[in-house]
């Protein structure tokens, strides 16, 4: 067959990765306006547990199911984000922290909803309805050489990283708006933003709320993609998991914690001797990245460099 | 009247910032504002802009009662201020701090800016446009693409200005913009500050170089330990035993010291 190579397991690999750039991108958009939350882990599971209950106890169709569970998490975001207000710094980061954990438990001991500590299994898998629905229409995944579970693989990979591409876009094209503007003056001093007429109290919950419900769309995605989720799918693990796309990637730029989350989720992967080690060798890259490059690895200065390169690199080709 | 204070209180724990100060700003003046250190200048405009709470006293500004509302709010009315202490935003280029001064005379919401609607896209070019046009007007043409941080010391005070003046207010606050400034750049920022008064906009202006005071301000008003002493042109106020004293006693603290 000419797509031997397509294997599921590595699909799988880079679908996992694609849902930790969107946790990245998550954090990313809460700290653009200078809060720094640890309660994404918390948001995601909300996503996931929504979409989870709704499809397989409602009869929910999964985008519904999907929509509601980013819905439900956005809610809980400004349940959280209107407190914390008065918060900043490690005690926002310490209360966003204990809200996952709040919520993890709460997971864990509503066992008539939530399945306790076993969790939800059978939870409708996209590749799987996808196939199944476009078997009922005629259509068999041999037509175009590919076997069942790799099309099952290859469109729960392509509908994240659609998905993926649509949430950096979207962020993207806001941090340069009036919003993104809006953002960065309250990060980077939060009295001059109010003398320039900016409500901060409503671009901060903003953005915190925009970051649970991206959090929760990531966990809902999850969902589907896996198919069975458990509250130790969400502990604070996930959370300094999170931090640390952050932290590595960079915080200063979008694609900060998009390639810190690609590299981190990748690098254990690809290479299977060193992943029972992963929390170590993240430690070790942490307090490597506080010494040498404390903003991360990319930042704006190195986006404009290359930016600026391949802008010029392309002014000569024309030239020449 | 622009703005009219009202016996304006304003106690820190046991100082008394501001006591019981009225007085009234016409439409179109270069209002003065002076005094020792201390006096309450800085924690008027405060008081002015909500950046403090706790203070007591009516505001009307525009014939509308501001005292309490939050600081975005006044802004949008049509109030622009500067800090004694710069406050740009750092990382930003001079561009982006004057685009963000736009903020209260633009609209795009998350979806419009995401979506890149044609109004939004229009939107962006008059902000453009217009944020140019304020970097010229303060004399930082050429300099839109610096980042904020990196500008020289007298360059940032212009932008801090143009930032003020993007919101297009009725009235602008600036305080002591030539500190630290040598005697050609205070000039410029004076001739600067006319200009600004002939377009349209009225300014209370805090300093406290005697002579330049004199000379750009139509009126005065001076507070002592928080206290308004007097009010008047600078000939009147030239000439006020009160104010004398209050500057002469200052001196011979400093002589006894
Ligand atoms: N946040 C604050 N907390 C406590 N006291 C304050 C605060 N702000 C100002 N004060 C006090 O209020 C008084 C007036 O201060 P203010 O800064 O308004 O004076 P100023 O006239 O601007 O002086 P300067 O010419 O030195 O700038 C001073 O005694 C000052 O110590
Ligand atoms: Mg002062």
């Amino acid at each position: 067959m000419a797509v031997d190579w397509l294997n599921p397991y590595h699909l799988q690999v880079a679908s996992f990765v694609l849902i930790n750039t969107l946790l990245g991108v998550s954090i990313y958009v809460t700290l653009a306006t200078g809060q720094l939350s640890l309660g994404n882990a918390g948001f995601m599971s909300i996503g996931a547990y929504t979409t989870a209950i709704l499809t397989t106890r409602h009869g929910f169709p999964m985008p519904a199911g999907i929509v509601a569970g980013s819905v439900v998490a956005a809610l809980a975001g400004i349940a959280v984000g209107i407190p914390s207000l008065r918060l900043t710094g490690v005690y926002l980061a310490i209360a966003t922290l204990g809200f996952g954990e709040v919520v993890r438990v709460v997971f864990v001991n509503w066992e008539s909803l939530t399945g306790g500590a076993v969790g939800i299994a059978a939870i409708p898998q996209m590749g799987r309805e996808l196939l199944a629905s476009l078997r009922d229409a005629g259509f068999a995944p041999e037509s175009i050489g590919l076997r069942g579970n790799q099309f099952i693989s290859l469109s729960v990979f392509l509908i994240l990283f659609a998905s993926t591409l649509c949430a950096i876009g979207f962020f993207f094209r806001l941090g340069s708006s009036r919003v993104g503007r809006a953002y960065a003056a309250v990060r980077m001093d939060e009295r001059a933003a109010e003398a320039a007429g900016i409500d901060t109290t409503y671009y901060k919950v903003l953005a915190f709320t925009q970051g649970a419900m991206l959090s929760g769309f990531a966990g809902a995605l999850f969902a589907h993609a896996t198919s069975y989720i458990s509250p130790a799918d969400f502990t604070y693990h996930r959370a300094v998991e999170i931090l640390v796309f952050a932290v590595f990637g960079g915080s200063e730029h979008l694609l900060g914690p998009v390639f810190g989350a690609m590299l981190l989720t990748a690098l254990p992967e690809l290479l299977r001797s060193v992943s029972d080690y992963r929390y170590i060798v993240y430690g070790i890259l942490l307090i490597a990245m506080m010494v040498f490059r404390p903003q991360g690895l990319i930042d704006p200065p190195l986006v404009n460099r290359l930016a600026g390169k391949k802008a010029a690199g392309g002014g000569s080709r024309d030239a020449a | 009247m622009l703005l009219d204070m009202r016996n304006v209180t304003m106690s820190f724990g046991g100082v008394t910032a501001l006591r019981d100060v009225s007085f009234s700003v016409r439409e179109g003046e270069i209002l003065g504002l002076i005094g020792p250190n201390g006096a309450g200048k800085t924690t008027l405009f405060h008081v002015l802009t909500s950046m403090v709470s706790g203070a007591s006293g009516d505001i009307v500004f525009r014939g509308e009662r501001i005292e309490g509302l939050s600081t975005h709010r006044i802004i949008r009315r049509g109030v622009g201020r500067t800090f004694q202490n710069i406050r740009l935003f750092p990382r930003m280029t001079a561009r982006e701090n004057v685009m963000v001064g736009r903020h209260t005379r633009s609209r795009a919401g998350v979806w419009q800016s995401v979506l890149r609607t044609r109004a939004q896209r229009a939107e962006e070019d008059r902000i453009r446009e217009k944020t140019d046009e304020l970097l010229a007007l303060v004399g930082l043409a050429g300099k839109e693409g610096s980042v904020a941080s990196a500008l020289p010391y007298g360059y940032q005070r212009r932008l801090e200005i143009a930032r003020a003046l993007a919101c297009e207010p009725k009235l602008l606050l600036l305080d002591e913009p030539v500190a630290g400034m040598n005697e050609s750049e205070t000039r410029e920022i004076h001739h600067l500050i006319r200009k600004v008064r002939d377009l349209g906009v009225t300014v209370i202006l805090i300093e406290h170089d005697m002579s330049l005071v004199m000379q750009v301000c139509d009126r005065l008003v001076v507070l002592n330990f928080g206290e308004k002493i007097a009010e008047g042109t600078p000939e009147e106020i030239q000439n006020d035993p009160g104010v004398i004293v209050a500057y002469l006693g200052r001196e011979e603290e400093g002589d006894d010291a």
